[in-house]
């Protein structure tokens, strides 16, 4: 029997998509032909710019009229013969919008418990057993403003399936254990939540705009989360889920007539009453203007988004406002997808979005080289006000227009995205042919249109920005953008332990023989007191590294930060890291720490003598004995480097470690000798390097200064 | 459970349905074969504006000639590079610059082709002129052009998958756009210019390097088909051997894509808002014009029967990893219904493995697949084991004997055969559906057993697996002489996969 996909061809498939994005047409400095190409004509070698399409077809839905049941419920079919599957959809009008200020994350809790908290008459294993067996889905759920109950499965189980829904729609148990996974859940996509920057970036921006004290900017946090209990679910649920606030829909292999019967039936003994649902909360607030900043530690990339609110989908502009944000901002070949250099993970976009009931947001967001972050966003700004001063060219508004035509066909490629989104019109009061009306207003954008409905309706200087990225980093300060910059403040989660998990005989060998070199080396209080140096060596590699002789500094600073300037024959090299990220600055340069670079630097700044030695008392690094004599000392970021001691003096003789190159890692060791006391601290002024197995530099310490008051803004100054 | 890579080889192919909606798809479907021999496979569907387009080319790596494994691979990438006028910045200078790239790529292997007699300092001269001449050829490229032509005409479902069996590609278009399709796949298939193809080789060798040698899974699939095949070329990576890769050149992908991308050894799927009449004029228009070419001659390697277990070992893992396979024949077997009702038997959350290995602590990983790596012909049906800390390979090996021993010796409950017939059969329906899936489908039941309708016959056969079929089949195929063994060891601290050694810095 043939299979789909025979899985090796996926690599393929994925180098594909990771094509790089085409150079930007404006740049296209093609080399001028020496003379036109032979010009022959028929299919064999026409343009397919010269296809002249017909116009799209009007959008399909298929009809669907409600039928309101005896308690208040409306239900649509929709028969479909294409495959014997049946499938559903109830929609009830609730969301996280009438969340409770102080239990935040009730409704999106509710939502998630109705089908994993089992029903009256089945314990959710039981329901996933029989689901099983069907090889059917069943989901549930509530988002902003609707609940969903959704299943699909084989049509010759349509009894079961939708008996096992009403179930889940009708008398969800909510027991209490699943309440408690559900909050778990809930808990850990908070814990997930700072750490993709793009995921805080759109958190940060949405809740800005909107407004962090209405119902749509308020954060879900742990303590609102903690506050639910049970009997709030059931309330939630108690209040929101009855007969005439849903909606339910079921298309697939079926007889209309029939089916209506076995519906109506099913649901004839849910009589729930509740008082009207009120209207969802106005978006009020107006928008903080300004600047907004999320510190990471990115070492390449920045992400930002501004703009302000944009619209619904009713306005008579919409359709003008989406081809504006389109030509703006759609894609590689827009104005904003021109403006910056293609690369991995560069893209800078915008779009007017907007929602049936309340505004959408207008956007334009990026994914910029931290080495250009204010100037991309000054960009973006000036081609936004281009937007307003004049008119798209014809070429743009085709193109536009083309592409969301094109969007908007796939929107309703299948009988079940035709299906929702009817019931999205249905649900919010727009017509029924809103899709086949919007696609005419669609086409018939002119240019006036677009410069008219940019005029009134996009104001830059009202805009908020949000920018999440690592400030060391950036081109220039973000207030230079001329708005004062207010920090974002991202909670921090608690650490994870440390990555190696050393029993612990281990841990206090390793502990004594540390405290041995601690000792030999002027006593750990003296160590720790060493919160910055300074220190000046000169390298000379070997002749098969190069020959070169090499004058370095390196500044430390605890806890992590580290400078080291090196004086080749070529040139300076400096470079920074505060522990996470940096910059390197080369004769040909300045660029973000990134890749192996980052790796090595962040690999030297671990290595570092006197913090080193002190591994044993610093959070986050783990240390166990590999036998009598060797320590290995080890942190979460994958850093591991293996310190022998001298069993006679006790100080360090070698460390030997791995270090990542261009061609694969290599095993480094670092031989300590001529140890020399300066005030106080012993330190080895000599130090040979080999590097996989060869002879690669030997380190002569030309001075070493402790404690002088180094400044991190001294180090992270760039030269 | 988590199933990397070969998750995707998951899909059910399986497809039934009863016969009336046979007839109602036989009512929709539409064929003509143009008077070159190129076959078109048409399905209307008018409840959306859009038509999935499909390519199916019956040819795959098993067809990648001796010492030239992973063309049949290139060929698929630099289809995706356009045409004489699309992709180039101007035609004419590309051309030349192309062709001095050929000719001076030949005089390099005509120097390195002296072998021992070769003079190492000219081949070096030679190469560095090669490349200077492709950095030329380069600058005449305009990057990605064809696969942008087709998504800023709304294109989606952008597919290129270069199988062992077979090579295929796809997308869909809103209606109003079908010419688009018509017009850029005809003119790839009359006149393609493979441009950047060394660069694509330089690619796949990369992605060979990180897959193969860096990663434990397609390690041990590598591993696996090498051993278990002694002379079919199911045997061959379907991206190549790397020495092999490294040599191949646009004359050789030139002469794959001559013998096999003709339009007898092809197969149009189309599905969707589509008009049967219009569709058949723009074929004509487009697709007439591709010269009649001879059918691709017959592949005779057969694999010679396995005379007893196999094992093999391919270095260590942190935490071991285990792949069986069991041979098993092709895909127009009577038992190839029952082989895919047992790897539903054994898979999913209330599977076999699953139950028997995974909650019982014993594997972290344990995956069947009834069809591997391809079906036309006998290939293998393959197990895929990781063992749970504190667990060895010996562990779930037995462990998975224990199962394989249950469908030979004890009856699987009536609950359990329905339920993984239940499987099957929703995964197929879904694919019906879908029109990108059956636009691929349509084509693929075509070339591999002479009419679609098998889509629809062969179907049966799955709804009437019996127990007593399972416990048959389980009996003959899963036995110590049809077996082969690979694994990654479990590592021990210290003792790390020999690796590549790095230069210094």
């Amino acid at each position: 029997m043939k299979k789909a996909v025979a899985g090796l061809g996926m690599a393929a498939v994925m180098a594909m998509a990771q094509i790089p994005p085409p150079a930007p047409a404006r740049k296209a400095a093609a080399p001028a032909p020496k003379a036109a190409a032979p010009k022959t004509t028929g299919a064999a070698t026409a343009s397919y710019k010269d296809l002249k399409y017909p116009p799209p077809k009007p959008i399909v839905t298929p009809s669907m009229e409600p039928v309101t049941l005896a308690n208040g419920m409306r239900v649509f079919l929709v028969e479909d013969h294409d495959a014997a599957l049946i499938s559903g959809m109830a929609v009830v009008r609730t969301g996280n919008l009438f969340d409770p200020k102080d239990r935040v994350g009730l409704a999106a809790l509710t939502g998630q418990a109705m089908r994993t908290g089992g029903t009256r008459t089945r314990t959710a294993e039981q329901l996933t057993v029989l689901l099983e067996n069907m090889a059917a889905t069943l989901d549930s759920g509530i988002g902003e403003s609707w609940g969903t109950v959704s299943f699909s499965g084989l049509e010759e189980n349509a009894d079961a399936l939708l008996r096992a829904f009403q179930e889940v729609l009708t008398e969800p148990e909510f027991r209490q254990d699943k309440v408690e996974q559900a909050r778990q859940q809930l808990r850990a996509a908070i814990a997930r939540g700072n750490g993709d920057a793009a995921a805080v970036l759109r958190r940060e921006f949405t809740n800005t705009v909107y407004g962090k004290d209405t119902p749509y900017g308020w954060p879900l946090e742990y303590a609102g989360l903690d506050r639910i209990t049970r009997g709030d679910v059931q309330s939630f649920y108690q209040r929101y889920y009855f007969p005439k606030n849903t909606m339910v829909a079921v298309w697939g292999d079926f007889d209309a007539v029939q089916m209506q019967a076995k519906i109506a039936k099913l649901f004839a003994g849910w009589t729930a009453e509740q008082a009207p649902v009120a209207e969802f909360p106005k978006v009020s607030g107006v928008a903080a203007a300004g600047t907004f900043l999320a510190k990471n530690s990115e070492p390449t990339l920045t992400q930002f988004a501004m703009g302000a609110l944009g619209g619904e989908s009713r306005d008579g502009d919409f359709a003008a406002l989406e081809v504006m944000g389109e030509v703006l901002g759609g894609g590689a070949a827009s104005r904003l997808g021109r403006l910056l250099k293609p690369g991995p993970g560069i893209r800078i976009g915008a779009s007017w979005a907007a929602n049936f009931d309340h505004p959408g947001l207008f956007q334009i967001s990026g994914s910029v080289p931290t080495f250009e972050t204010v100037k991309a966003v000054r960009l973006a700004r000036a081609e936004t006000a281009g937007m307003r001063s004049a008119e798209v060219s014809e070429e743009e508004l085709k193109a536009a227009k083309e592409r969301l035509l094109d969007r908007l066909a796939h929107a309703f490629d299948s009988k079940a995205k035709a299906i929702e989104r009817l019931m999205t019109y249905e649900y919010f009061g727009y017509p029924k042919d809103f899709a086949q009306q919007y696609q005419k207003a669609l086409e018939g954008v002119t240019r006036a249109d677009v410069l008219r409905a940019a005029k009134e309706r996009v104001d830059p200087d009202k805009w908020t920005l949000v920018v999440v990225g690592n400030p060391i980093t950036f081109d220039e300060p973000l207030d230079k953008l001329g708005a004062p910059v207010t920090p974002i403040d991202l909670k921090t989660v608690a650490p994870k332990p440390a990555a190696v998990l050393a029993d612990e005989a281990e841990r206090q060998r390793a502990k004594d023989l540390l405290a041995r070199a601690q000792a030999a080396a002027g006593g750990s209080e003296k160590l720790a007191a060493v919160k910055d140096y300074t220190l000046e060596a000169s390298f000379q590699f070997d002749s098969s590294a190069g020959g070169m002789q090499v004058t370095e500094t390196d500044r430390w600073m605890a806890p992590s930060h580290f400078r080291q300037d090196s004086a080749m024959p070529t040139g300076k090299i400096s470079a920074y890291t505060d522990g996470a990220s940096g910059w390197i600055t080369t004769p040909q340069g300045t660029a973000a720490l990134a890749g192996l670079q980052l790796k090595q630097v962040q690999g030297a700044a671990f290595r570092a003598f006197f913090p080193m030695l002190l591994s044993d008392r610093t959070v986050g690094r783990a240390v166990k004995a590999v036998n009598d004599r060797t320590v290995e000392i080890s942190d979460k970021s994958g850093q591991v480097v293996r310190l022998a001691t001298d069993p006679e003096t006790g100080l360090p003789e070698s460390a030997r470690y791995e270090t990542a190159t261009a061609t694969g890692e290599v095993a480094v060791t670092e031989t300590y000798s001529d140890y020399r006391e300066t005030g106080g601290l012993k330190l080895p002024f000599h130090i040979s390097i080999t590097a996989g197995g060869q002879n690669y530099a030997e380190v002569t310490v030309k001075s070493f200064q402790a404690n002088t008051g180094l400044q991190v803004k001294d180090l992270e100054k760039r030269p | 459970m988590r199933v990397t890579g070969w998750g995707v080889l998951w899909c059910l192919g399986a497809a039934w349905l009863p016969a009336q909606n046979l007839s109602e798809f036989q009512r929709k479907v539409t064929e003509f074969t143009l008077p070159n021999g190129l076959h078109f496979i048409l399905m209307e569907r008018h409840d959306a504006a859009v038509i999935a387009f499909h390519t199916y080319v019956k040819a795959g790596s098993v067809d990648d000639p001796v010492g030239q494994t992973g063309l049949a691979n290139l060929v698929s990438r630099a289809m995706m590079k356009g045409t004489e006028t699309l992709g180039t910045r101007g035609w004419e200078g590309e051309k030349k610059a192309l062709d001095a790239a050929e000719q001076a790529y030949e005089r390099l292997q005509a120097e390195r082709n002296k072998g021992l007699r070769a003079d190492a300092g000219k081949a070096g001269v030679l190469d560095t002129q090669w490349r200077m001449v492709l950095e030329v050829a380069q600058t005449w490229v305009d990057p990605n052009a064809y696969v942008r032509a087709i998504e800023d005409s709304g294109g989606t479902e952008l597919s290129l998958k270069p199988l062992p069996d077979a090579t295929e590609y796809g997308y869909t278009l809103p209606s109003n756009k079908a010419e688009l399709w018509f017009l850029l796949e005809s003119q790839r298939l009359t006149h393609p210019v493979f441009r950047e193809f060394y660069r694509d080789r330089d690619l796949v060798l990369q992605e060979h390097r990180a897959n193969v040698e860096g990663k434990a899974l397609p390690r041990v699939q590598a591993a696996l088909m090498a051993t278990a095949f002694e002379a079919h070329p199911y045997r061959n990576p379907p991206d190549g051997w790397p020495s092999d890769v490294a040599n191949l050149g646009v004359a050789d992908a030139q002469a794959f894509f001559a013998k096999y991308y003709v339009p007898e050894n092809m197969v149009m799927g189309i599905v969707g808002d589509i008009d049967p009449a219009g569709a058949r004029l723009l074929a004509d228009k487009y697709f007439g014009g591709i010269p009649a070419r001879p059918a691709p001659p017959h592949r005779h390697t057969e694999e010679p029967p396995q005379l007893g277990m196999k094992t093999a070992v391919v270095g260590a893992a942190p935490q071991g990893l285990m792949a069986i396979g069991y041979k098993r024949p092709d895909e127009r077997s009577r038992d190839d219904a029952v082989l895919d009702v047992m790897q539903a038997l054994l898979s999913g959350r209330t599977g076999m493995l699953q139950g028997e290995l995974v909650e019982k602590g014993i594997a972290q990983m344990a995956v069947a697949q009834a069809t591997f790596p391809a079906g036309r012909e006998p290939n293998l049906f393959v197990f895929l084991l990781a063992p749970a800390a504190g667990h060895t390979l010996d562990d779930v090996q037995n462990g998975l004997n224990g199962v394989l021993g249950q469908l030979q010796n004890r009856p699987v409950s009536a609950e359990a055969l329905a339920r993984a017939k239940a499987q099957i059969r929703v995964g197929a329906l879904r694919r019906l559906e879908n029109n990108a899936d059956l636009a691929a489908l349509l084509p693929a039941y075509y070339a591999g057993y002479g009419d679609w309708r098998n889509l629809f016959r062969e179907l049966d056969d799955s709804s009437k697996v019996t127990v007593e079929a399972v416990e048959r089949a389980a009996i003959r195929y899963f036995t110590p002489v049809n077996r082969t063994t690979v694994y990654l060891a479990a590592e021990s601290r210290g003792e790390a996969l020999p690796g590549r050694t790095g230069g210094q810095q």
